[in-house]
Parts: C-alpha cells; structure tokens; sequence
C-alpha cells in the first residue's frame, strides 16, 4: 500500500508543479542579486541571504531559509491535506477502505507519501539552491566561515548543510501531521490545509509576543530557524535536539488522534 | 454500532492520557524538589566569590526591564538592559573566556584574553580587536549571572545578606542568598543570588527594585557544564575574510572623561560618601558602595540639552525648579541646570528622592552649599 501511495504521489502533475512553484521564490532572489548585486544588509532579511555574495556555496541554505517560513509549510500543507480528504471528495475513501488493508495501514501509507514528499521538495529546494549558488555567485570551494567566524572546510560545510536540509525537512513534519489530523476530521482539502495554516500563523504571531514566552518553547514554528545553529562553533545542539523532540511530540500525538479518528469514522463517500 | 462507540471511546481516552502526561511533564519536572544546605548566608557569599577561576561552560538568559532613556550612540548598552539577551559561555578564568550573545541568524562573539578582547560579528564579518581597559561599557559578558552575582556581592556587608531556601537552576541545586541594601537612597529593593549548592558558581541573579513585584532584571543558566572548556574554543584568529579593526569605544569615554570642566565635589552625596575608582576621570563624582551607587558628571550643555529631551519625553518624567529626573526600573537619571551654570547629570541605582536631595547639594546651585 506505502509503494501504491508513493506512485501515485509522484506521479500526480501537481506534485511536481508545487515543487517547481516553491523553486520559484529562490531563483527569482538570486537573479535579483545578481543584477544588482544588492544583498541584503548584515543581520536583515533570510538567514545566510546577506552572506552569500561573499561565498555563494551558502546559497543552498539562504534558499531553505527564503522559503522556510511561509511557502514550504504551505506546500507540506496542501499535500498533507489532500491525503485523506481529497480522496473523501472525490468519493473514492470509501473504495479503498474496501481493501482487506485497513485503515490504520492506509493512514500509514499516506503519512509516508507526504514524507516522502517533504524529504523530496527540501532536497531539491537546496539542490537548485546549490545550482544557483555555484553558478551566479563566487563559491568558495575551501570552505566558508562558521556563525562564529571559524573556517569550516568545504567538507565540514557540505555536512552541515546536509544536516540542516535534514532538520529542514523535520521541522516540516509537525505541519505534516496537522494537516494529515485535519484531514481525517473533514471530507475539504482545503478545510484541512487551511487548518494547518491557522495553526503556523497563531503559532508565529505568539512566537513574537513577549507575554506569550511560557508556552513559546511548545509552539510548532518555534525551533524551525535552529538549523542556523549548526553552523555555529562549536555547534548549538540545545535548540536543534529540542527542535527534534517538539517536532517529534507533534507528529506523535496528532498521528495518535488521527489514527483515534479515522479508525472509527463512518466513511460515506 | 455500540462496538464501534466503545472502540472510538478508548481510542480517545488513550489519545486524552498521551497528552495529559505530555502536558504535565515540564510541570512535574519543574518541582523536583531541590535539597537545601546549612551554608550561613556570609560564607555562601565568599564562595561566590571565590568562584571566578572555576572553569566552565553553558546557556544563559538575561531579561531586563530597564528602557534607558539614552542616546543613539549607546544604544548597544540600552538593549542589553532592557531586552532578552541569550548567550553561550565558555570560561577558563576571568583573562581567559569567551561569550557569544546568539540571536536567530547569527551571533557577537567575545573572546577575553589577556591584554586584549576581541569580538566578532556575524553579520557585518567583523573582528575588533580592543585593549583591556579599567573603564569600560557594559557588555554582554557582564550580564552573565556568575558575573553580576559576583559583581554584586563583592561590597555588600554581613548584615546586608541573608539567606533564602533552595532551587533547582540549570538542573543544579542552587542555595538562595538575599543581598538587601542598607543605604536609605537605594532604590533596589532586594538581589536574590542563587549559588550553585556544589562549586560556589552564581547560577540566577534577579534584582528587584523598592515598589515593584517582578525583577527588573534577571539572569540565569539554563544549562551548565563544569567541565573546563578546550583552549582553542577560547581562542580567537579572525578568518580571512573579515574586516579587520581596532576598537576605540573605551578610549571616546576616557577622551570624554578628559574633557570634563573641573569642579570641585563635595564629599558626601545624599548620604553616599565619595569613593575613588581606578582609571574613572576625576571630573566624574562616585558615590556609595555595593549596589548602592551614584555618579556625578559636570557635561557640555549640547548633551545636558539632548539627555533632557530624552528624559523629559517619559510620561513618568518629573520636571521641577532642580531639573527632569526619571526613573527606568532601578536606575536613576537627572539632568541639572541652575542659571548662568554649567549642568551636571546625575545618575545611579538610587530613588529619585535621592537623586533632589543630591542635586541641592551640588556646588553652584542655588540651594547648595
């Protein structure tokens, strides 16, 4: 069933049309960089954006960074959404409950197809970043300076960046997991999508309100710019772990209270 | 029908549970006990004291309430006191330290070594190289609890401190010591030091001014290791790519200092006695001790006039015939400007009451002696 959902999830056109999309933010940044080589000032803008006229091999990173907060989670969102949901709306859930699979593999299956699809859109957002940096800027292929103005050799830079695309993509799954949640409770894609979405923009609007620091370590959005700490030295684990674990707890009980629901949901279309 | 029911009931119920103790874990965490100790409140101060060449490393917070109404041209030091400020910490002694304030997308490093600071900026790839200096701004390192408890315990008196219970601070068992100022013009109310139980290490500093409830500053370790950190994670060589400089900061206060109109001081200030400090320029006036302290300074009148402008614009801003004085948190400031005489500023961790009384007992006032 997991193999059926990975086919048919790269084999929908839209699939591939939401990654092309999210690419477009990045490439259209780095042309306008490179036209006029108008960076933007020292600790505005994106992470690593201002530094990537100096060493273009950065530029991987800045485009995770460009489309981290606001595209990327909507392009996890819509997938997310549309797994259960969409195949209720189009009135074929109930065709594939009738499988002798179950509901809780079926869930599984599609948890794993929008993996796979984050896993996907962050390796291929960083390595069109990685086209664009080493083409249209200066890369440095030494190496580049940490956060905390050691030299990193190329190798350890290429590690690091390996592990932010990974935390990237973690990050991204606690909006996988709303989203998924969601869809089990609606029979709209787009209920479900922009349900995840209300829970992103409350959870960066709290993010920036000082009266809201108590729950701040415990709102979904809060780790997701950690993956800059790796390129600290020595590297910051403390947010990066806790990034992990947060993330980890959300995938874990929304998952639970969607497996809760759907296992004993009357499917009517 | 009724199968399913039951079934969706307990799938919930397990769901319910899973959050329930998911939610009350940083609860149940946060009230493990912590085991006092019988240190009487003067030896837990002298080995908090003793405590500056114990190596170590860690995260810290300080969080401060404190909107100083200043210039542009210290803007750096106002935000060190009035925001959230998140800092790692590597500590081999006090010539020998590095503390990097981290904000989301980059990070300032200070690397002390001896003679000489540097300090990297991320964002602008910067490297400043500084000479050690007896008068220097506050900087971020000074935030550090280990630092300002220290800092703030090392004049205080016998009868001054008392001690509090215990805590858990950074997962360690830390021992309260209360500091209460004696002087009549403090305008702190209480610091409350927390020292770690085992080593003498300042873990939490919060410091609470007369009238208020919650700290108008407080700093603590959320994670400490004790384990002396490597040199080379101290040391610092600027990488090639950086822009090189030398930082004169300390020497525009020393210059500043320099050019201060003579004016012969009076002994004693709001009851503070004067008090001399190495490398202050003599034209500025120091009063009191420990966390009791006020400074006075004859000025130009173009920065008496702007620091005015800057005071006055606080709604809490008193402005009578002695000046405009304002209060931010436990810090003080006044601006004095009799007829026909040059201003003086006035500032310290006193009350307002204290700051008029000072003020009539300038020279050259009217009212003065």
């Amino acid at each position: 069933m997991i193999v059926v959902e990975l086919r048919k999830m790269f084999r929908r056109p839209r699939t591939w049309a939401t990654i092309g999309v999210l690419n477009a933010l990045p490439v259209l940044v780095a042309l306008l960089l490179v036209l006029t080589d108008l960076a933007p000032r020292a600790g505005e803008g994106p992470p690593f954006l201002s530094a990537v006229l100096r060493n273009g091999a950065l530029y991987p990173l800045a485009a995770l960074a460009i489309v981290l907060p606001l595209f990327l989670p909507i392009a996890v969102a819509v997938v997310a959404g549309d797994s259960i949901a969409g195949e209720a709306q189009a009135g074929t859930l109930r065709y594939l409950l009738a499988r002798p699979a179950g509901r809780t593999r079926l869930l599984v299956a599609k948890l794993v197809a929008v993996l796979a699809f984050v896993v996907v859109t962050v390796v291929v957002v960083a390595g069109v970043g990685y086209v664009l940096g080493s083409t249209l800027f200066d890369a440095q292929p030494v190496g580049g300076t940490s956060v905390s103005g050691t030299s990193l050799t190329s190798a350890e830079l290429t590690g690091r960046t390996v592990l932010a695309i990974g935390y990237v993509a973690v990050s991204m799954l606690g909006v996988a997991a709303f989203a998924l949640f969601f869809s089990t409770l609606t029979d709209s894609p787009l209920g479900a999508t922009m349900g995840a979405l209300a829970v992103l923009v409350a959870s960066s609007l709290l993010f920036t309100l000082d009266a809201a620091s108590p729950i701040a370590p415990y709102l979904p959005t809060r780790y997701w710019l950690a993956f800059v700490d790796l390129f600290r030295d020595p590297i910051q684990w403390r947010d990066i772990t806790r990034g992990l674990a947060l993330q980890g707890v959300y995938v874990g009980v929304l998952l639970a209270a969607a497996w809760a629901n759907f296992t004993t949901k009357d499917v009517t279309s | 029908m009724r199968a399913r029911g039951h079934g969706a009931a307990r799938r919930w119920a397990a769901v319910g549970v899973l959050i329930a103790a998911l939610l009350a874990l940083p609860a149940v965490i946060r009230t493990l006990p912590a085991s006092d100790a019988d240190v009487p409140a003067a030896e837990l101060r002298a080995r908090a004291l003793a405590s500056e060449s114990l190596g170590f490393s860690g995260y810290a917070v300080s969080a401060g309430s404190l909107a100083l109404p200043i210039t542009d041209q210290l803007s750096s030091v106002a935000d060190l006191f009035s925001d959230r400020t998140t800092m790692r910490v590597w500590w081999r002694g006090a010539t020998d330290n590095r503390v990097d304030v981290v904000t989301p997308a980059g990070e300032t490093g200070t690397h002390t070594g001896s003679g000489a600071t540097w300090t990297w900026e991320y964002e602008s790839a910067t490297a400043t190289r500084a000479a050690a200096n007896p008068l220097e701004l506050p900087a971020p390192p000074d935030l550090l609890p280990s630092s300002l408890g220290r800092r703030l315990l090392s004049e205080a008196s016998a009868d001054e401190l008392s001690r509090l219970g215990a805590r858990r601070v950074a997962g360690r068992d830390a021992l309260g010591l209360r500091l209460s100022p004696a002087a009549e013009a403090a305008s702190v109310s209480r610091v409350d030091v927390w020292v770690d139980a085992e080593t003498g290490l300042p873990l939490q500093v919060e410091v609470v001014e007369k009238g208020a409830a919650r700290a108008a500053m407080d700093t603590r370790f959320l994670d400490l290791d004790l384990a002396v950190p490597a040199p080379e994670v101290t040391a610092f060589t600027p990488p090639p790519s950086a822009r090189i400089r030398e930082g004169r900061e300390a020497e525009v206060v020393l210059e500043a200092g320099r050019r201060i109109r003579p004016v012969e001081l009076p002994a004693e200030l709001a009851g503070l006695p004067r008090r001399r400090l190495d490398g202050v320029p003599s034209g500025i006036g120091l009063y009191g001790s420990g966390v009791t302290l006020l400074a006075v300074a004859p000025v130009p009148h173009g920065l008496a006039n702007g620091l005015r402008s800057a005071l006055s614009q606080s709604p809490d801003a008193v402005v009578d015939e002695l000046g405009t004085r304002v209060a931010a948190g436990p810090v003080a400031l006044m601006v004095v400007e009799p007829p026909n005489r040059g201003p003086y500023v006035l500032t310290g961790t006193v009350t307002l009451d204290a700051l008029a009384a000072a003020a009539t007992q300038l020279p050259d006032l009217v009212g003065g002696p």
